[in-house]
């Protein structure tokens, strides 16, 4: 598990396997742990939002400093850091995978709460025989079933012998089952679902590319040459012609379909995208400042 | 020792350049952020998708009909599902005050949690917590065309009025936009992926194209440290075209002319050459940003344990 | 009674489920009746290709598969052409995953399926642990990446597969990680994404190792960006990359082929060869007609709604 981080070298993050240190660690952290929620379940009210406050800007800090704080320049596995900025450095360093392993373990949790939302709606409405109850059954016994059948499948492929069940004809009932519901089913609808998509876009198309402007106009004569230059076959022959016609001229061989759609990836199409990054980025950097420093209220005041 | 010390290895690869940067622009942020607090009236340009809302709400109570609010696909509860929450908070708001129905469905249990508490806490400030139904706020899949079947079907069996698509959207974009687009629902939406905007925009009424999304909550609000910041993200966009026509005038000096010396990694100098174009890698503006700089030995004492279990 | 529609007005309203018909019986047809489509390959797909020939034999490169089934249509592909030419070219891979918990268990089948196909031809099998090693999921995908730009054994600490006669063993003790510590250790990292897991790998690891891309249409224009800005070495975009990559595995860069004619020139590049003879087509082959039928429908389609729109405006001015 990789929260309780073993290590056969150790270092402040991490011990070696089954040793004393490591229980340490861990009953420590145990301990630390229930009395920080018995803290704040039984906290003021008023001293939540600084706790909330404070929590974020710890968590975020790591962060930063990892990104600005001097790491140990080329410090090898067998070589001790010097003087207090490279222990520093490598303190932080050595974090990392803890940071990562704590964030994964949560997120793994919250989707326990996201499962209990599933079944609180679909429960009360089997219970309550609501509209469409039956497809609610379906939804229970899927995820009930995809667990089992998944895990039962996991359990089977540990061990020396797991190799063995990378061929079908070593298989069981679990690993026929695992492969009828994830491969048979949901990797199917998972494609099935994408696939709709090219007929959303042909009714959209459709609908919605009018020349209705001169902005419109540019925009379809742009668009039409980029995908033209996506089929081999019109390129091809649109390439050929100019070919032909230009004989050795090098600049009419400028106007080949795929130079001509190269030149608008390069130049508009690169340039637009970058443009928008660069804004998306920004406003990113902006709002995870916000948040880390706690500058951002929640809930839309207004 | 102590310039081994001073410059971290990440400095070595990736430059101060960056760091800077970025100080510079959280500089600018703060700063606006302080002059907004002070009073100053900061001018915040007319963005159609977001005054649609208040339309869309006003339609759906019209029609007695739900709204439905998707605040993207994020993997984790970071800035982007922030954000959506906190448009969607101003949406139900004005939900709760004409007693309309609202749909938040979810693809990330920790976006999940997070909505339902600041949903919640929404209807509790504008005192209408009875009229909250906790199923509102819903974790539909964690899973991209499960969570876009589940989605696309609600918003069918429900008739939604008014869609709200904000956030991180990928391939499935299109779904809701057209099963929305389908039944008539007016649609507000935006994606950070910018690849996707183009889908949004071919079906939806109104979209927010990159950045617009970040200004959201300060067009709404109004709130002095969201206008600030604003304004600040503003300043930083400035910095940045400054330094595009900056690094492009340089570098197609520095890239364009000839040289007569090439870096030599082994022995780490300048040696001379013929003539010869210059490597863009070695420009200025390269060095600058992304130096790369070559392995320096460091003298260090030698850990005995790490050795014994080499 | 309605008023009867005007032509324009009938254009412009075509019912969506003929436009959805006449799309699966154009779609279906090139399935049946294949067609080898001339094709230029792009500068892009030259380059990818040119990096993965340029993995010396023996090395061991990292791939991130995270693609699933949704994007099969092109991923797989890729992914079995990417796959093709580092076993054809006795390079081992670190497969690891940041973009779906699906993605590892996906990347297995089809390496089994390649395998397959490998001792079908007589080719020795691409062992598991010897020639790859798949070091599973990592949820939080920016987090992991950023450790990997600090230390790869530190990112993979814990991780484990499946060992010959060993069971669940630590990754490290596979020969194909031995000495890799930090990214800049390997020769090469590989990316077969639908999402956005391309862009955290560029932001956080490029310029550390030499990135290759291979994404979905979708994903193209925006992984234009970084390569003109020359962040990544080469990379693939959607069903015509794959379509490229196909060929340039038959053909070959600057490689006279039987006949003795230079099918794909670059004046980058000395001759890189292909792999003719051995199997090197696949859904690019098969898909890349169906992409025209599909394309050329969308065209007429809007051609066709914009006729309507004309000759409504054209009437109503009468």
């Amino acid at each position: 598990m990789n929260l309780i981080l073993q290590s056969k070298v150790p270092n402040f993050w991490a011990q070696p396997f089954n040793s004393q240190g490591l229980w340490m660690g861990v009953i420590g952290g145990l301990i630390v742990g229930i009395l920080l929620f018995l803290g704040l379940m039984f906290m003021p009210a008023q001293f939540r939002r600084p706790v909330v406050t404070f929590c974020t800007f710890i968590g975020g800090a790591y962060w930063v400093l990892l990104y600005i704080f001097p790491a140990p320049i080329d410090l090898q596995k067998t070589e001790m850091p010097t003087g207090p900025v490279e222990s520093i450095g490598k303190w932080l360093t050595d974090a990392n995978p803890v940071v990562v392993s704590i964030s994964g373990t949560v997120t793994a949790f919250m989707l326990g709460l996201g499962i209990f939302s599933l079944l609180s709606i679909h429960l009360k409405r089997i219970s309550r025989r609501q509209k469409d109850w039956v497809y609610s059954v379906v939804l229970l016994v899927s995820l009930v079933s995809m667990t089992f059948f998944g895990y039962a499948d996991y359990i089977s492929r540990q061990g020396p012998e797991g190799t063995k069940l990378d061929l079908q004809a070593n298989w069981g009932l679990v690993n026929y089952g695992r492969d009828l519901l994830f491969d048979g089913l949901l990797q199917q609808m998972d494609a099935a679902m994408f696939s709709v998509i090219a007929f959303y876009i042909l009714s959209a198309a459709y609908r919605a590319f009018r020349i209705r402007s001169v902005e419109a106009t540019i925009l379809l004569s742009t668009a039409l040459l980029v995908i033209l230059s996506l089929m081999g076959a019109v390129a091809f022959i649109w390439n050929g012609s100019v070919q032909h016609l230009a004989n050795g001229n090098d600049f009419l061989l400028n106007f080949q379909l795929t130079e001509i759609a190269g030149w608008i990836r390069r130049t508009f199409e690169t340039s637009s995208l970058r443009g928008i990054a660069f804004g998306v980025g920004i406003g990113a950097l902006a709002m995870g400042l916000r948040i880390w420093l706690s500058l951002e209220r929640t809930g839309g005041g207004a | 020792m102590l310039i081994a010390e001073a410059v971290g290895q990440q400095y070595r690869e990736t430059g101060w350049f960056g760091v800077l940067f970025t100080a510079i622009l959280v500089s600018f942020l703060l700063i606006n952020i302080q002059r907004a607090k002070m009073g100053k009236n900061l001018y915040i340009r007319r963005i159609a998708g977001l005054n649609a809302i208040d339309e869309a709400i006003g339609r759906a109570t019209e029609m007695g009909r739900p709204v439905l609010m998707v605040p993207g696909l994020s993997d984790n509860v970071n800035a982007i599902a922030v954000q959506a929450i906190n448009i969607f908070a101003y949406v139900s708001r004005l939900a709760a005050r004409f007693a309309n129905p609202i749909l938040l469905c979810c693809y990330n249990a920790a976006v999940f949690t997070l909505a339902q508490e600041v949903i919640r806490d929404v209807y509790q400030e504008e005192g209408l917590l009875d009229r909250f139904d906790p199923d509102s706020v819903r974790f539909v899949s964690d899973r991209q065309f499960a969570f876009a079947a589940g989605v696309s079907g609600l918003i069918l069996r429900e008739q939604t009025a008014a869609t709200f698509f904000l956030g991180e959207f990928y391939a499935e974009a299109l779904i809701f936009a057209e099963t929305a687009n389908s039944i008539g629902a007016i649609q507000v939406a935006s994606s950070t992926e910018a690849t996707q905007t183009p889908f949004f925009i071919a079906a939806c009424d109104y979209v927010l194209i990159g950045d617009e999304f970040y200004a959201a909550s300060a067009y709404l609000t109004r709130q002095p440290v969201l206008v600030g910041s604003l304004v600040g993200q503003d300043w930083s966009k400035l910095l940045v075209i400054a330094l595009i026509v900056f690094g492009t005038i340089f570098n197609t000096i520095t890239v364009q002319s000839k040289t007569t010396k090439a870096w030599d990694d082994d022995n780490g100098v300048y040696k001379d050459v013929s003539e010869r174009q210059n490597d863009p890698k070695q420009s200025f503006i390269q060095q600058l940003a992304t130096p790369f700089l070559p392995k320096m030995e460091v003298e260090r004492p030698k850990d005995p344990e790490a050795e014994a279990n080499k | 009674m309605q008023p009867q529609k005007s032509l324009g007005e009938k254009l412009q309203s075509l019912p969506k489920q003929v436009l959805y018909l006449i799309l699966i019986v154009l779609t279906s047809v090139p399935l049946f009746f294949p067609v080898k489509v001339p094709n230029e390959p792009l500068e892009s797909s030259i380059d990818l290709y040119a990096s993965l020939m340029a993995v010396k034999p023996g090395e061991t490169v990292l791939l991130a598969s995270d693609w699933t089934n949704s994007t099969r249509g092109e991923s797989l592909g890729q992914f079995n052409s990417v796959m093709r030419i580092l076993m054809r070219h006795n390079v081992n891979v670190v497969l690891y995953s940041t973009g779906d918990a699906q993605a590892p268990r996906v990347a297995q089948d089809a390496i089994a399926k390649l395998n397959q196909e490998r001792m079908a031809t007589g080719k020795p099998e691409y062992k598991r642990w010897e020639n790859f090693v798949s070091v599973g999921f990592f949820p939080n995908g920016e987090a992991t990446v950023n450790g990997m730009g600090t230390s790869v054994r530190a990112s993979f600490n814990g991780k484990k597969d499946f060992a010959p006669g060993r069971g669940l063993t630590d990754v490290y003790e596979s020969p194909i990680l031995k000495g890799r510590e930090k990214v800049s250790d390997f020769p090469l990292l590989i990316v077969v994404t639908g999402s956005k897991t391309s862009n955290i790998t560029v932001e956080r690891l490029s310029g550390k190792v030499p990135i290759a891309f291979a994404v979905t249409g979708v994903m193209g224009p925006e992984t234009g960006n970084f390569y003109q800005s020359q962040q990544i070495v080469g990379f693939a975009s959607g069903l015509k990359g794959l379509y490229d990559l196909e060929g340039l595995m038959e053909d070959g860069v600057n490689t006279p082929d039987k006949s003795g004619n230079v099918v794909v020139k670059s004046s980058k590049y000395g001759p890189i060869p292909g792999f003719p003879g051995e199997k090197n087509d696949g859904q690019g082959r098969a898909y890349y007609p169906t992409l025209h039928f599909a394309v050329g429908l969308l065209i007429l389609a809007v051609i066709i709604g914009n006729v309507g729109m004309f000759l409504s405006r054209a009437g109503g001015r009468k």
